[in-house]
């Protein structure tokens, strides 16, 4: 071993890791079969109409032509709201929208084949315009109208967020074919195992033990492979069963920018109500998202935008209300923090635009109203465990001198800036979702040999839960790393342990992990094969009424800080990131080497998402289509970053752990765009806030 | 499909050239993007292609009277670090695409490829450098300014390559390059700059002002620069808004994916005033 | 069809094939070599860099007909030697990776710095590695990484 003095005393080494330095890792696009074809896509091109006819050429031997006709089961892949057809039959909906797979053994007889069909529509006008709300959701706290009349001044702010892309390394692709016992096997690029298995199921009415799903190594998701997959799954398989050969489709870089899923564009406006003494009542909250052409997971962003649409503040009184639009574009769905970058940029914004409407202190105000335990939530539910920000806030602040920095670089014609950003994240799905729809188990088989494998759905797609979890239940019986095993999920033997999303992995599988092991360790007995099923049980006195969207939204919430410091070029409007600085409570830290690959990943996300990320929809088409044209910081956009995890150990945690896999993105855009604000001397009410819109903003003076 | 030769000397390439209308593919950074086809495909290629990045002939960078020449085949990052090429046009290598490309691509590339982007070619009309274009039957000497004559369009004769760029001497006692892109590395200019001049005796003797990524091509204004020579400094210093405005009558910004009109043309005036008020 | 001859992870190797065809294709389908990955097919992204006469370039890019008479190596090739030993252990003690999809490229790209530059600076590492993009990692445990295997390596790549 090379000498030198580890950083990281306390990690784990990764278990994945040795095959992903050397190139062995086997992602999707490097899996072949013997006699494996490959499909391409028949996409519209139209934003909507009818389709009237489709002329199919004769197709060479060995080609085929897949659509709607050839789906067994139902026509709809099964996402949270299920009405995303697999094939469009006649109505479409959206520009890229599939109408049918071309399956092939080469590539370029299949291209030359989509060329020559020609589809006749009866085109209709597009809807772009956010104008047709189909998901609406509202509640209240407190008493507003009471807020109101005694309200002496008001102030009012609109902001708006724009798309953006997830842009993983590994672009979406699936391999689909008959195993050894005939089930319909998928191996992918997804997050979600067993959401891909119902997809399948429900479009080709398999039943569970006839359709099996394979992990393979993944290259990046941050949501984009959450739903997306489902709908790819349920193309193929339906292609799958026709053609009865092995059938790949991994999409080219251009196809996954212009037709898979992104981040909800989102308009909010906010008006707080303000007291003779500086203090803000009550706030009107008004979100809107553009869902593109169906509605997919939308309902439930909406109800992550409203529900941190106060984000770490204490507001007495509040009316907030959503709503999600439809449009004929490319559906929107998950991507990392899954609602709340939109309203929690749009807060953090306003309390700073509020402070200078009433002329003070912006950390006056926000210490003034920020929650601690006890205090009742956005939803009228209440912070039951302790709240570190204090320390985050101060640990933050002498990180980075931020005191005398926002005063130096207040003043005028100094072109540096300082942001700093508060956020919270809930952890898990919304409410009961975890108890009354996911319903998580986990399994752990110890063998003869004393060897543990761990049975979850859980992807580990970078963020390194194959290396936690198992670190959770090596630590929790107390045997060595070694001892355990956890492969990739197949959902042939794995148990649904939920989704790999809404920063849930950890909290809330781990803690399974968690206590399965502890069970375990009671029963263990050497030499003998054993098995530990754990079903998730939720804290009781977590209680939620969907309807109402009241009560306690997540069972717990991790909390961060992020400051940002800037330099801006007059001549170019350009802004220079040059140092980034963040604390974090998660609960406590699973693996630290870990923790800071997620908080340095997730932070410079956040940041591109504020002011360097950039997907224009123009008639229904994204402009971008390239790697080269939407931009994500490279090696040289990056500066130092600096980050810090506090203890705050959740009792109802893996050792205390809480969930981070979102909350990391969250705070980066209103941490640069209130730099930038603190820079340029103007306020910013949208991002992406590029050197173009800096420019306007300069020269319109908003002030 | 058609040909795809690899010729293994200049003369094998040009004799090729005399007789078949051809791509011609140097590195390949430019070209093999425009003609990308479905992963696992061959480009699509509708004309002959000739190969010439393994021409060794054509690799080289040497003096000649004071001038510089590199041949063809001279890959960006290898310019980039020969101790003789002029500093701006390192500069300008430092910023463009990134090291993996430049690795492999070339100069003619960037010339021929004829960007209005293109960021060598506003470095080469700032020094009035040359492409020496050479067929079987012989060769001619043309400014890149010339050569360059719009949107992928050059005057290259079907039976002629860039055999090299020649970068003049000149006495500029300051020389600068300045590129707005979209972030710090990969990115395709919004706006590109390069300015020189000399002064001598308290006025301008000489001054070039380029432009990219602002007109069909990179772009010069030769009155402009006619009107500067022999302004004392302090003629220069009361008359800067006057130029400013000037040149921003000489480009012609559009909106594209990148960018907008406003914006570049602002940039752009932003860019030339500065350099104006710095000239000493 | 011509024949190319080339050199490939220390073997020469003399083929037919369309000297337009790209090299990250011959790589991938013909030689079945997986390690080059393909993130973009544009240069963009830099997961399909392999090292050309010890230099970093985008085989989405070459056509086979650049490669005649050159000297390529994947990372099915690299990760035999010391160096990329070196590489290795410093990615895993920084955390380099996460999803692993541009850690082939990222090690590429840094052996080719390190060969040129074996005590390079940080904004040098960055500059280098500009041309490959993470999504996952915000690059810093990377530069950590190459930082930390200049040191511990460092002599490796002096002498060349």
């Amino acid at each position: 071993m090379l000498a030198y003095k580890s950083k990281y005393p306390t990690s784990t080494p990764k278990v994945d890791q040795e095959i992903k330095v050397k190139g062995e890792a086997k992602y999707t696009d490097d899996i072949s079969m013997p006699g494996m074809l490959f499909a391409r896509s028949l996409r519209s091109n139209i934003c909507r109409g009818e389709i009237v006819n489709v002329n199919v050429p004769k197709l060479p031997d060995g080609y085929f032509y897949v659509d709607s006709k050839d789906i067994k089961g139902e026509n709809v892949t099964n996402i949270i709201f299920s009405d995303w057809p697999v094939f469009a039959e006649k109505k479409i909906n959206f520009f890229g929208e599939t109408i049918a797979l071309i399956v092939g053994p080469d590539k370029r007889v299949i291209d030359q084949i989509i060329k020559e069909i020609v589809v006749e529509y009866k085109e209709e006008t597009p809807v772009f315009e956010l104008s047709q709300s189909y998901i609406h959701k509202s509640f209240t706290k407190g008493n507003l109208e009471e807020a109101k009349k005694k309200a002496v001044k008001v102030v009012e702010e609109e902001y708006s967020t724009g798309y953006q892309e997830q842009a993983y390394l590994e672009p979406q692709g699936m391999l689909v074919y008959f195993d050894e016992e005939n089930k319909l096997t998928c191996i992918g690029s997804m997050q979600c195992p067993w959401y891909v298995h119902r997809a399948v199921m429900r479009a080709c009415a398999l039943n569970n033990e006839q359709v099996r799903v394979i992990q393979p190594a993944v290259g990046g998701a941050f949501g984009g492979k959450e739903h997306y997959p489902s709908l790819i799954g349920a193309e193929l398989a339906t292609a799958l069963i026709k053609i009865k050969k092995p059938i790949k489709m991994c999409f080219e870089r251009t196809e996954d920018l212009m037709f898979s899923t992104k981040r909800h564009p989102s308009l909010s406006k906010y008006i707080a109500y303000i007291d003779k003494d500086n203090n803000i009542l009550g706030m009107d909250v008004s979100v809107k998202l553009n869902g593109g052409a169906y509605k997919g997971c939308s309902g439930v962003v909406l109800s992550r935008a409203l529900i941190a649409s106060a984000n770490v503040y204490r507001i007495p009184s509040l009316n907030v209300v959503g709503d999600v639009y439809m449009t004929n574009t490319v559906p929107t769905a998950a991507f990392r923090g899954f609602g709340s970058p939109q309203t929690i940029f749009a807060m953090e914004m306003f309390i700073h635009h509020i402070a200078k409407a009433l002329n003070i202190d912006p950390l006056e105000l926000r210490m003034k109203y920020l929650v601690k335990k006890g205090d009742i939530t956005t939803n009228s539910g209440e912070f039951h465990d302790p709240i570190i920000m204090p320390e985050l806030i101060e640990e933050a602040m002498k990180m980075s001198d931020y005191k005398r920095k926002i005063v130096e670089y207040s003043k005028p014609g100094c072109n540096k800036g300082i942001g700093m950003s508060f956020f919270l994240h809930g952890c898990g799905f919304t409410g009961n979702g975890e108890s009354d729809i996911i319903k998580a188990k986990v399994r752990l088989n110890k063998d003869e040999n004393n060897i543990v494998r761990v049975y979850a759905s859980s992807v580990d797609m970078g963020q390194g839960n194959k290396t936690t979890l198992k670190r959770i239940v090596a630590k929790n019986l107390d045997i060595p790393n070694e001892q355990v095993i956890f492969d990739n999920p197949d959902t042939s033997v794995v148990p649904d342990s939920g989704p790999t999303a809404a920063s849930r992995t950890i909290i809330i599988v781990g803690f399974l992990m968690e206590k399965a092991a502890k069970n375990l360790k009671q029963i263990w007995e050497d030499g003998k094969k054993q098995e530990i099923i754990e079903p998730y049980v939720g804290p009781s006195y977590i209680h939620w009424d969907e309807e109402k969207m009241q009560g306690d939204a997540y069972p717990s919430y991790s909390w961060g800080v992020n400051i940002v410091e800037v330099e801006f070029d007059p001549i170019s409007y350009q802004i220079d990131v040059k140092h980034i600085w963040s604390t974090y409570d998660v609960g406590r830290v699973v693996d630290e080497r870990i923790a800071i690959g997620q908080a340095d990943g997730g932070i410079i996300q956040g940041i591109g998402y504020g002011y360097m990320e950039n997907m224009n929809c123009r008639a229904g088409k994204f402009v971008q289509k390239s790697l080269g044209d939407y931009i994500v910081p490279t090696s040289m956009d990056v500066p130092l970053m600096e980050t810090k995890f506090i203890d705050n150990p959740f009792i109802y945690g893996a050792n205390g752990a809480k969930g981070m896999g979102e909350l990391t993105l969250v705070g980066g855009a209103p941490a640069v765009a209130l730099a930038i604000e603190n820079a340029i001397g103007v306020k910013v009410n949208d991002i992406p806030c590029s050197p173009e819109y800096i420019m306007e903003r300069i020269k319109n003076g908003k002030n | 499909m058609g040909e795809k030769v690899i010729p293994s000397s200049l003369a094998e390439a040009l004799d090729f050239l005399s007789t078949h209308d051809c791509n011609i593919v140097a590195g390949g950074s430019d070209i093999m993007l425009q003609k990308k086809n479905t992963a696992g495909l061959l480009p699509r290629f509708d004309k002959d292609v000739l190969f010439i990045s393994n021409l060794r002939e054509l690799h080289y960078e040497r003096k000649e009277d004071d001038s510089v020449h590199i041949g063809a085949t001279m890959t960006l990052e290898e310019i980039l670090d020969h101790t003789i090429t002029p500093q701006v046009l390192k500069d300008c290598l430092s910023e463009l695409a990134s090291s993996n490309i430049r690795h492999f691509a070339t100069l003619p590339g960037n010339i021929a490829n004829a960007s209005p982007a293109g960021d060598t070619i506003v470095v080469e009309i700032l020094l009035d450098a040359m492409v020496k274009l050479t067929s079987k039957t012989g060769s001619r000497y043309v400014k890149v300014e010339d050569f360059v004559k719009g949107v992928r369009k050059i005057d290259l004769h079907n039976d002629e390559l860039i055999e090299e760029v020649i970068y003049p001497s000149n006495d500029y006692d300051v020389i600068k390059w300045f590129k707005v892109g979209s972030r710090k590395a990969e990115s395709i200019s919004k706006v590109s700059f390069a300015g020189a001049y000399k002064i001598e005796g308290g006025k301008i003797k000489s001054i070039s002002i380029a432009f990219g990524s602002v007109f069909m091509k990179a772009i010069r204004s030769h009155e402009l620069e006619k009107e500067l020579i022999g302004m004392s400094l302090k003629e220069l210093s009361s008359s800067i808004e006057e130029f400013v405005s000037k040149y921003s009558n000489v480009i012609s910004p559009i909106d594209d994916q990148r960018s907008n009109k406003t914006y570049r043309r602002n940039v752009a005036e932003n860019i030339v005033r500065e350099f104006l008020k710095e000239i000493k | 069809m011509a024949r190319i001859n080339f050199i490939l992870n220390h073997q020469a190797l003399s083929i037919d094939v369309d000297p337009s065809k790209r090299l990250l294709d011959f790589i991938r389908d013909d030689m079945h070599l997986s390690g080059t990955k393909e993130g973009c097919g544009e240069g963009s992204c830099g997961a399909c860099v392999v090292l050309m006469d010890g230099y970093s370039v985008n085989s989405c890019l070459i056509p086979m007909a650049n490669v005649v008479g050159h000297e390529i190596i994947t990372i099915d090739g690299f990760k035999k030697t010391e160096e990329f030993k070196v590489l290795s252990e410093a990615f895993a003690e920084e955390g380099g990776s996460q999803c692993g999809f541009c850690t082939p490229g990222m090690i590429i790209a840094s052996q080719s710095l390190l060969s040129h530059n074996p005590h390079p600076s940080e904004e040098e590492i960055r500059h280098a590695l500009a041309g490959n993009l993470c999504r996952c990692t915000g690059y810093q445990a990377i530069i950590h990484a190459v930082q930390l295997a200049s040191k511990i390596g460092g002599k490796l790549w002096e002498k060349k």
